[in-house]
């Protein structure tokens, strides 16, 4: 028991000393991340790309991460523990549409500059969004199986957690894009959700796979994860997946491996685009007008996304279809 | 059975058979759904009562069925095991270190063949679970609270073996675990939870250790009056429960390809669900193997049941929710404890 105390008063006391020497660097903004969670590659790799962001390793900036713990009230907490720890900028990935809008209005409250980043929230009172429109992802992914089918034949969505606005804007990109095939031409066999998850989808798949048999043409994953647990389920089954048109969303790196393997479509969403874009979007708020942007990403996409001085409110991260062409660069991005 | 002394006469039919006979209600009932949907020329034929339907159901509830074999020791001892989920998630990210064809991703990362990561998770697993009983023996703390710290921590320790990243390309040769087939028909999953099932009834039945699990369930303290080191069995119970979230995250890692940071969130509870539905009793001292497996069916055949049917998955809960609850107030040998 004595010991345990001794042991967290120690910690403590070693927490606050690392406190007061990053305190003492104070040319450097601090910029406090609150992440939703971390438990996914594509966190992990927004977590990799802040790090690495060249107003980080330039040491312009000085970014710390926060595990929201797939929790919009964790989160909404850990916005305030920044503004009370002097951060000059808050970038938050949030987890919930509605529940996390009180992270802007804490932070406008206390005067800091906030971007929001990855996913939507339903407020304007943010500096900016530098997000990938949902539905547009949606559309491309649904896009590419119908044309791999030729406007024919029968599908089934995998969808996001029910509610969330993955599912909801993915969900109105898939529907727009079946629409525009003829009325009846391809049917919807199935749609439910597997919660983002690999080994639920490879549940349900299977589950479908063994009441339509091969009726199945495409499979229309809203996340690679699902994508890749209906490949499994297809494998298990012993049918082909190149007999199937498959796609998914993120471009997470078994997926980018499984389209080198001519397996599946992946549309690739940029986590450094979108990281790094909001850095320097929050670096632009915070140092004024003479601020030029540091990351590469702003030249990457010049013609589709304009820097217009870090003031528009919304940037659009470009999607990125991923095909055997650029699989590999794609990877080798990642070593 | 070790429980006889608690049976009511006259019930002792229901007890030994009401779950067989809710789960071949249940089957009835599924089959009947999906034999209208073929009468009103939706379907072509009854896809529920296909032979491959009813291998994939053994197939889906191999995982669960191993957690809560596992689960069933722990509960009979009087204790809970929140940790499974977590713990299979650690063994399964530690056998995908062993057998991974990315090197890096940890500092050993690398393919060893199969033994090296079998091993290695097996040991891990048991890791987890002895500590658990350690820590609930040792310092006499309650297991809902000792396996809670273990479901937070096993959760940590899979993120931080490779920085957050799930591990894929998995061998070829660990993934046969998840996706072999036995003369080309039965998973290898389905072979592994019927062997651990066997070999588990066997123990808990017909061994020393066996008789001391109930015994210790049943009441702690006058198993230990008459001299049985009830720490040890503790610590044995919870390894065990270990060592098969090990097995099954092996199996999970090797089914999907990847070991997730993520795996197993939340199977603690189905494990839970398949050995109270079996009619083990979280009280303790009372429950049965046999049990736990209709229960763990249950669960798969109204998964796949309300998959083929369509049902939303909103209702899925809901329905399993209320069964938890009614296999539990029909269960005539529950000790009449109002807490």
């Amino acid at each position: 028991m004595k010991k345990s105390l001794l042991l967290s008063v120690g910690l403590l006391a070693l927490a606050a000393t690392l406190q007061v020497a990053a305190a003492a660097d104070a040319k450097k903004v601090k910029i406090a991340v609150l992440m939703y969670g971390n438990k996914a590659e594509f966190v992990q790799l927004m977590q990799r790309y802040g790090k690495d962001d060249p107003a980080v390793t330039s040491g312009v900036a000085d970014i710390t991460f926060y595990d929201g713990r797939y929790d919009a009230s964790v989160q909404n907490d850990q916005a305030q523990l920044a503004i009370n720890s002097k951060f000059d900028a808050i970038i938050v990935n949030p987890m919930d549409f509605e529940a996390n809008i009180p992270v802007v209005t804490a932070a406008k409250a206390a005067g800091i500059p906030v971007v929001v980043t990855n996913a939507r929230l339903n407020t304007k009172d943010m500096n900016s969004e530098v997000v990938s429109d949902d539905v547009l992802g949606g559309y491309l992914e649904a896009k590419d199986v119908l044309a791999k089918l030729g406007c024919k034949g029968n599908v089934v969505i995998i969808e996001g957690p029910k509610g969330g606005s993955g599912e909801i804007q993915r969900g109105q990109g898939n529907e727009k894009a079946l629409a525009e095939c003829p009325p009846g031409a391809v049917k919807v066999l199935e749609r439910k959700t597997a919660n983002w998850s690999r080994a639920e989808a490879l549940d349900l798949m299977q589950n479908w796979l063994s009441k339509h048999h091969s009726e199945i043409n495409g499979v229309i994953g809203q996340n690679d994860e699902m994508a890749l647990g209906a490949i499994e389920a297809i494998k298990a089954a012993g049918l082909n997946t190149k007999d199937f048109a498959i796609a998914g969303i993120d471009g997470v790196t078994d997926a980018i491996n499984a389209v080198k393997a001519g397996e599946m479509t992946s549309i690739l969403q940029d986590a450094r685009g979108q990281m790094q874009g909001s850095i320097d979007v929050a670096l632009r708020a915070v140092k004024g007008p003479d601020f030029k942007p540091l990351s590469p990403i702003w030249k990457q996409y010049e013609k589709d996304l304009a820097w217009n001085d870090g003031q528009s409110k919304r940037y659009d991260i470009p999607w990125t279809i991923v095909t055997k062409d650029n699989a590999d660069s794609l990877l080798n991005d990642r070593k | 059975m070790s429980d006889s002394t608690l049976s009511f006469r006259g019930d002792v039919f229901f007890r030994k058979f009401g779950i067989v006979a809710a789960f071949i209600g249940l089957c009835i009932l599924v089959s009947i759904l999906c034999q209208l949907r073929v009468a009103a020329g939706d379907w072509p034929d009854n896809v529920f009562l296909t032979a491959a339907n009813l291998m994939l159901i053994l197939h889906q509830i191999s995982i669960n069925g191993i957690l809560a074999i596992g689960m069933t020791f722990v509960i009979i001892a009087a204790g809970i095991d929140l940790s499974v989920g977590s713990v299979l998630a650690f063994s399964g990210m530690v056998a995908a270190s062993f057998a991974t064809a990315s090197v890096g991703v940890t500092p050993w990362s690398g393919n060893y063949g199969v033994v090296v990561p079998v091993i290695a998770a097996l040991v891990a697993g048991a890791a987890c679970g002895a500590l658990n009983g350690w820590i609930i023996a040792r310092f006499r703390i309650q297991a809902f609270v000792g396996t809670l710290g273990m479901l937070l921590a096993a959760r940590g320790f899979t993120m931080a073996l490779a920085d957050g990243n799930p591990i894929s390309a998995i061998s070829p040769d660990l993934r046969w675990f998840g996706t072999g087939k036995v003369l080309g028909v039965v998973p290898i999953p389905v072979v592994l939870f019927l062997l651990v099932f066997a070999v588990a009834w066997t123990i808990l039945n017909k061994s020393i250790f066996g008789r001391h699990v109930y015994a210790v369930g049943g009441n702690e303290k006058s198993a230990r009056t008459s001299g049985i080191k009830t720490p040890r069995i503790k610590v044995l119970v919870y390894a065990l429960a270990g060592t098969l979230a090990g097995l099954a995250g092996i199996i999970l890692t090797a089914k999907t390809g990847s070991a997730q940071t993520n795996a197993g969130s939340s199977y603690e509870l189905d494990a839970i669900a398949a050995a109270v539905i079996g009619g083990t009793s979280l009280t303790g001292g009372v429950g049965r193997l046999s049990g736990t497996l209709f229960g763990a069916l249950i669960i798969g055949v109204m998964n796949n049941g309300l998959d083929i049917l369509g049902v939303e998955s909103f209702y899925q809960l809901i329905i399993k929710g209320a069964l938890i609850v009614t296999a539990v107030i029909i269960d005539p040998s529950r000790k009449q404890t109002a807490l």
